[in-house]
């Protein structure tokens, strides 16, 4: 293979939202006219800032119950550890595993992940860019997923309602919850997985200590 | 008149060589055309960099179509009815959002509408509106726009994950009372496919590209 080089180097910026590339000088893209940026304006401080965000009120969506179930034994709360921790105890694995898995583990590895390659993308963390990579990718994709708590409780909440016997009401960590889960997402999209690259000169070979 | 091969690649507005700079790690390559159902892939971090999907507006217009008339069907008609004892209840898409809204949720409401209406509405209707004309050649006044609409909202469409959300909530309903499934429900599944056929139909660069011969003819 020829020595490849990157686009930046050259002055020319592909377009975030149609691929065109063009010369970072023309300021828009001449086919879509979105604005040219050779790299995701302060990507690394915006990610920063959205995980710090999100951070900070993982707690709060897992302290505090998600939703109150009333019934005619009293009313009793649930959070999203407790909720799993009632599946379980059914038998219904599968179920505790999904709901384990889309609001526990998805987020906290998704925020280690970015936090991760924030670090690698600033020079503090060697590891190959490629692994890397793929690893932003999969934050990209399972992002969404953690959004079924909060969909599961508003349904519920449509549906028990007026129950003759019990009613189920949203919890203060609804919120709370649902702003992780669009604050990890808008950490991702603010992160440039090209300052993964910029990091190793153009035609270096990929295999990294 | 751009030439078009039968089977090789889409037009494009430059016959000439072009290059592209991979979104992942920015190297610059050239982009050659390709046959249909072949993928371009970075000759550095190895992420594919565009594909030519066989008869891509063909397929991007019919299931967005498709999936239109699921969206219809899907916030008409309930997903699951519960029936306990002598109350009967029914949920449909937006439902769940106005419950989020009684109970004094007014954010996580809008959340649900954003999410579960607004995204997948303009991302259907918008890749409809751009890919059906652009068969015939033909950009509809304001397709620029609906493309950059459109593919803003992609990663906020959330239908899938609403599916899922039904899935659990009726293993959690099951011992509150009788639960059946509704037209929504199978509405809901077959949006979610069409949807995710319509997208996965046609390639970013290849429905920009499209769009620039056609805006081009307009002028």
């Amino acid at each position: 293979m020829k020595h490849s080089r990157s686009a930046a180097a050259l002055g020319l910026a592909s377009c975030h939202l149609c691929g065109k590339l063009s010369p970072i000088v023309l300021g828009r893209c001449p086919r879509c006219g979105s604005r040219l940026h050779l790299r995701k304006p302060h990507s690394l401080e915006r990610t920063w800032c959205f995980l710090f965000a999100a951070g900070a009120l993982y707690f709060p969506a897992n302290l505090l119950p998600i939703m109150a179930v009333g019934g005619l034994g009293g009313t009793s709360y649930d959070t999203i550890m407790s909720g799993v921790i009632n599946f379980w105890r059914k038998g219904d694995l599968l179920v505790a595993g999904i709901i384990f898995t889309a609001s526990i583990l998805i987020p906290i590895l998704k925020m280690l992940a970015l936090i991760w390659l924030c670090l690698a993308a600033g020079g503090r963390v060697q590891a190959s860019p490629k692994a890397l990579t793929r690893l932003y990718h999969l934050t990209e994709l399972v992002g969404r997923w953690s959004m079924v708590d909060v969909f599961v409780v508003a349904i519920l909440v449509a549906l028990v309602q007026v129950g003759a016997l019990s009613t189920v009401l949203p919890g203060p960590a609804i919120l709370s919850f649902a702003a992780v889960v669009v604050l990890t997402m808008f950490a991702a999209m603010s992160f440039d997985p090209r300052l993964l690259w910029d990091r190793w000169a153009p035609g270096d070979p990929v295999s990294m200590p | 008149m751009k030439s078009i091969h039968a089977g090789l690649s889409w037009p494009r507005i430059d016959d000439a060589p072009i290059e592209v700079a991979c979104p992942f790690c920015d190297t610059l390559q050239s982009a050659p055309r390709l046959v249909e159902g072949d993928a371009a892939h970075c000759c550095r971090c190895g992420e594919m960099l565009y594909q030519n999907r066989p008869r891509s507006l063909a397929r991007a217009t019919g299931f967005s179509a498709a999936a239109l008339v699921f969206m219809a069907l899907a916030h008409l008609f309930p997903s699951i009815t519960v029936d306990a004892g002598s109350v009967r209840r029914e949920l449909t898409i937006l439902e769940a959002a106005a419950a989020m809204l009684r109970e004094g949720h007014p954010l996580v409401a809008m959340a649900a509408v954003a999410f579960t209406l607004i995204a997948p509405l303009s991302l259907v209707g918008g890749l409809l509106y751009v890919a059906a004309p652009l068969r015939f050649g033909v950009a509809l006044p304001g397709a620029r726009g609906v493309t950059r609409l459109f593919q803003l909202s992609e990663p906020w469409n959330m239908l899938e994950v609403f599916l899922l959300s039904i899935l659990v909530a009726m293993l959690k309903l099951g011992v509150v009372g009788d639960i059946q499934l509704g037209v929504g429900i199978w509405a809901l599944a077959g949006l979610v496919f069409c949807t995710a056929a319509a997208m996965a139909g046609i390639d970013r660069l290849e429905l920009w590209d499209r769009l620039e011969i056609a805006l081009q003819a307009k002028r």
